[in-house]
Formats: C-alpha cells, structure tokens, sequence
C-alpha cells in the first residue's frame, strides 16, 4: 500500500530522531521501533517501509560498495575508504564484492553516485 | 585466435582507466509514460537522464524523496528496479540546414526513412526567450499570398499571430498556403540574384494530429515544392504525451538557429490546444496541483515562454510563430484560448458559417486583427487595401439592415455592391497562394472599378481571369510592382493600359 502525506511526513519526523551526530544511532531506531509498537499508527506497515527506505538511504550514504573484477591489491579497501571520508566530508566504510560482470576494473557505489572504472562500464558508454 | 585475443587485450589497453562519476536512481514505478525514480540526488530540473536499453527521460518534477520523470520513448521495457542514470544535458535537438526537407520527432530523430542527418550543432529544447534590447519592431512583411490576410491583417517576420477556429474551418489550410508561399517566394528571390533577399525557412510542428493528417501535409508541400524550405516536426496521436509536449519546443530551437544564423523562419504549431492537452495529462500523472478545466496553473507559461521565443532580434533573422488553436462551437472565451489571444499580437479568426457559407478562407474580418497592422504591409498593399476592411465592416453592418427593407438610397446599394464584390475576390482555394503583386494588381482594379460592371457570381472567375492574363503577359508589369513595391504614377498608367485590355478581352468572353 503507498503510504499517504501523514505517514511520510511521520515518517521523516522519526527518521530525523533516528540521527546522531549526522549517523544512524542503532539505539535511536530501536527506541522508535518499540514507539511504534507501543503507539501502533494507522498504517504501520507503510510508516515501516517508509521508515526503513530513508534508514536504509542514510546508511547507503556511509558506505562505499566496492565491486571489483579481479583481485584487489593489498591496502586497495583502505585507500577508497579514506579517500571518500575526505571527499564527503563524513566517516565512509568500505566492502567489497567480487563481480565478474565487469570484465576488468572496479566500481565504487557511494549512496547514489557511481564511479566507474570498470571495462563493463566503458564499453557500456561506447555503445551508448 | 591468439592474434584475436591481443586485438581484444589492446583495444581493453586503449580504454581510459579514468574513473567516470555518475549520479544514479532507481525506478520505483512506471505508469502512462512517467517512472517515479528513487535517488538521482543530483539531478536537474529539466535534465535529461538515460534509462537502460538507451531510453531518455526528462526530470520534471523534483521532490523530497523521489524525482518524477516522463520517458521519451518506450516505456515497455523498463520495469521496477532499473537503474536510471543523469547525464548532465539539458535535452537538446540537432538544428541546422540539413533538417530541410526532412521529417523528424519531438527529439530531432528522423521518422521519414531518408536516413540519418547531418546536423553539426545541437541547441537546448528550453530556452530563455530574447531579452528587450536583443530585440527590434517588427516592419517587415510575411506574405500568407492569401488576399484577405494580406491586404487587412498583415503579419510581419517576428511576430506571433494565432489562428483559431473550430474544426474544419480551414486553419492547417492557412498554415500550409504559407509555407507554400514562402518557398515560392524564395525560389523566385534565389533565382533573382538579389544579394538582399532574405528566404524564409518553415518550420511545420504536428502536435497530436492524426498520422495521416500529417502525411497529406507532408504530400501538399512536396507536391507544391516546397518541402526543400520546410522541416516538419511530428508528435503525432499516438506518440506519448511527453513527446507531443516537447514537440513545440524542439520546433522553436530548429527555428531558433536560423534566427541567431541572421535568417528568416516561419513556424507553425498546430496545434496548441493539443499541446495543452498532452501538458495537462503529464501534469495530472505528475500529481501536480490541477487549475481550471484541470489544467495545471502553470499553462499559460507553458505558451507564454514558447511563443515569447519568436521575435526580430537586430542585427540577426526573425522567427515568426503562427499558432494554431482549436475552438469548441466557436468559443473564443475558453481558458486556452484566451490565454494564447493574449500571448499572441493578433489572431486570425475563422468562422464556420462563413466556411459552410462557401467564403473561403473563412476569415472573420471584425474578430480578426494583427496588432502589428500597417507596420508590416509594403507600401504598394497600403495603396490599394488600406480602406478594405473598413468597407468590408460597412458592409456587413448594411447588409444585416439591408433584409428589412427594400428601399435603399444610391449610396447604401453602391455600399452594399461594392461589399459583395469584395467577398467574392477574396474566395481562394486552397494550396493557391497569391503573389503579393498579383494580389495589389487584382485590388487595384476593385478600387478603379474594373469589378463594379461584373456580376457578383462571376467575381471568381473575372479574378482569375485577370490573374492569368496579367501573369501570362504582363509579367514584367508584375516584376516593377514586386520590385518597387510601390504604385508609381507610370506603373499606374501600365496597370491602367493592361486592365482596360484585360477587360475588353473578358467582356467580348463574357
């Protein structure tokens, strides 16, 4: 079910008590999700979905996804992670992935931007 | 295969390791031409954003958690889920001289299977309309080479006059009648050689109109010539709505180039109430707030920045936008066409009881005006239609008094002669533009009387008539108007010689 004007802005209301500091407190969120419970609104399944879309934003946000092709040198990891910390101004966790789609190269995902090194990627943007 | 294998492996070495930053979204839904995009965090308004399998969107509507896209192309293979990539660009067509002759989408794409187009520069769809200062009055003349327009309703290159009517009153017929003309003009001014002929290029935008309708213009201009000066901008009735949307404004950047390049263009956007139709649909499936009729409160700057894109601007060429709205049972006070009236310097009213009355083009000459008037008229159609209208007015106001009685003074049934005269020669049919000194010629004779013996029935013919006499041979009397533009006492006495000889020759038929 969409959830409607009320939900979303309740939504949003919850979500702004979930930060601290400019992070997602895993406190905060337990302490909203036992109001919730305890305070059932009248479309709870929505207010969750909502809820978790704009935790689940945030998060994305702190981490860089890195997926990778081949092996990965020693230190690589480390690099992007201080590298992004620097660049967005906030602390930024790294993981990787292996993806052998790629062919060659890496991709970083770091909340909505992309970056791209990957052959699969280039060879994505020369047949565009 | 080893030989296969270092070809790939160099061409892998030639790619650039640089890494490339994307902006990227999913889609939440589709639905009726629009996807609903979670991400994009960074894009535009306005901008246009790649979806898989090459399909561009448009970012309209920017909201807290979601951005609203409508998808210029097909919707069918995009599904939940997909990745939707900004590219940076506002959406931008291919301008240029090579899109004469050619048939092309909202998008600039070729539709007329001629292959691709050789179009060196691109130029945004949105575009800032030309300041104050960028501009100047409009003074010189577009000729329709329809007499009634003309001779009392001039229009004048950079200006925007709006042609309205009902369905079937012959709207699409003025607009195509004009862009014949100015491809008869332009080919009579290249072959001149006259360094100071400026040609007119036509711009012809289809929004909403039936596929066939479209191919029957497409047949009209090829077959009068005229294809070679026009581009023809197609969003039919079954490409999307967002497409039908942008069709006008692709057509106003095309137009645009040949402005800033220091030429004429002509464009013609038929027509804009379809246009606000397909601009309605979008917004309500966008969920943005609906106004009155449920149009969204933002369409009158829908139509107001398009045409504000037509201008004169000094020191380059002119764009002159002839916009075409359709009436319901003749209602001129309906919110879009009020709105466009309003917009525009002028409208060309067409009535339907004069187009089943057999008066055709049927131009109401009292709720038609051109705001630019005699500004734009050479000095030659001042001469000799600078009093049409008003005797046309009397006329009409005699005539309706005139069927309640029977005694009526010399002077009223001169009037009313004169009148009846001057309805019959401006029946015109269609794809039959007049050459602005065929057209002086044949109201000089009006103005002298030639017309006055003739009856009124066979006003028609007596006009055609003198048209093929003075083209067949008079032709270089016709050239001296044309040329000077303006009936000199000696170019008089010619006209003078060849309309009595004309109508010795009629009468003697007769």
């Amino acid at each position: 079910m969409a959830a409607d004007k009320k939900t979303k802005t309740l939504a949003r209301q919850l979500f702004k008590l979930s930060i601290v500091d400019g992070r997602v407190s895993a406190d905060q969120v337990s302490g909203v999700l036992g109001w919730i419970e305890k305070h059932p609104p009248r479309h709870p399944l929505a207010l969750l979905q909502v809820y978790q879309h704009l935790i689940a934003t945030e998060l994305s946000r702190s981490q860089a996804i890195i997926s990778h092709a081949g092996p990965l040198a020693d230190g690589v990891v480390s690099r992007i992670e201080q590298s992004m910390t620097q660049k967005y101004r906030r602390p930024i966790t790294a993981s990787a992935n292996r993806d052998s789609s790629l062919l060659a190269g890496i991709r970083v995902r770091v909340g909505d931007d992309v970056y791209e090194s990957s052959v699969a990627g280039q060879l994505a943007a020369l047949s565009a | 295969m080893g030989n296969v294998i270092e070809q790939i492996e160099q061409q892998i070495a030639r790619l650039s390791t640089k890494a490339v930053k994307k902006n990227t979204g999913h889609i939440r839904t589709v639905a009726d031409g629009v996807a609903k995009i979670d991400g994009l965090s960074e894009v535009m308004y306005n901008e246009m954003v790649q979806f898989p399998g090459g399909t561009i969107g448009i970012a309209l509507n920017l909201e807290q958690d979601e951005v609203g896209c409508v998808v210029l192309g097909d919707v069918s293979q995009l599904k939940e889920g997909d990745e939707v990539t900004t590219t940076g660009k506002l959406l931008s067509v291919p301008v240029g001289k090579g899109l004469l002759g050619r048939v092309v989408d909202a998008l600039g794409r070729p539709v007329d299977g001629k292959g691709p187009i050789e179009a060196a520069e691109t130029y945004p769809v949105e575009k800032i309309a030309p300041g104050i200062m960028a501009r100047k009055s409009v003074t010189q003349p577009l000729f329709t080479g329809i007499m009634a327009i003309d001779s009392m309703i001039p229009i004048g290159r950079g200006q925007r006059e709006l042609i309205i009517g009902d369905r079937g009153t012959g709207k699409t017929t003025i607009c195509i009648d004009t862009i014949i003309n100015q491809a008869r003009i332009n080919k009579v001014g290249i072959a001149s050689g006259n360094k100071d002929f400026r040609p007119v290029y036509s711009i012809y935008v289809a929004v909403g109109q039936k596929q066939s309708n479209v191919v029957r213009t497409l047949s009209a201009l090829e077959a009068a010539g005229a294809l070679e000066f026009t581009i023809i901008v197609a969003a039919t009735a079954a490409d999307n709505p967002a497409n039908q949307y942008l069709a006008p404004f692709s057509g106003a950047a095309i137009g645009e180039w040949f402005m800033e390049n220091g030429m004429d263009a002509l464009i013609v956007y038929d027509d804009l109430s379809k246009h606000a139709v397909a601009y309605r649909q979008i917004s309500l499936i966008l969920k943005r707030p609906s106004g009155r009729e449920a149009y969204p409160g933002d369409v009158f700057y829908l139509h107001s920045r398009l045409l504000e894109r037509a201008a004169r601007l000094d020191g380059k060429g002119s764009l002159t936008a002839l916009p075409v709205i359709e009436t319901q049972a003749g209602d001129v006070s309906a919110y879009i066409p009020t709105n466009v009236i309003s917009i525009t310097d002028g409208q060309i009213f067409l009535e339907t009881d004069l187009f089943n009355q057999g008066i055709r083009p049927a131009v109401s000459v009292g709720l038609s005006v051109s705001r630019v008037g005699s500004a734009a008229q050479i000095k030659v159609t001042k001469q000799v239609g600078g009093k049409l209208k008003g005797e046309l007015a009397q006329f009409r106001e005699l005539a309706a008094f005139a069927q309640f009685g029977s005694d009526l003074d010399a002077k009223t049934k001169a009037t009313l002669e004169r009148g009846a005269r001057i309805v019959e020669l401006f029946k015109q049919p269609q794809l039959n533009p007049l050459a602005i000194e065929v057209q002086a010629s044949i109201l000089w004779a009006l103005q002298k009387g030639y017309f006055d013996s003739i009856e009124v029935k066979n006003i028609v013919q007596a006009a055609n008539s003198f048209r093929e006499y003075l083209t067949a041979r008079r032709d270089s009397l016709l050239t001296l108007i044309r040329t000077k533009a303006a009936l000199a006492p000696e170019i008089e006495t010619d006209l003078k010689a060849a309309a009595d000889e004309w109508k010795a020759t009629f009468a003697a038929k007769a």
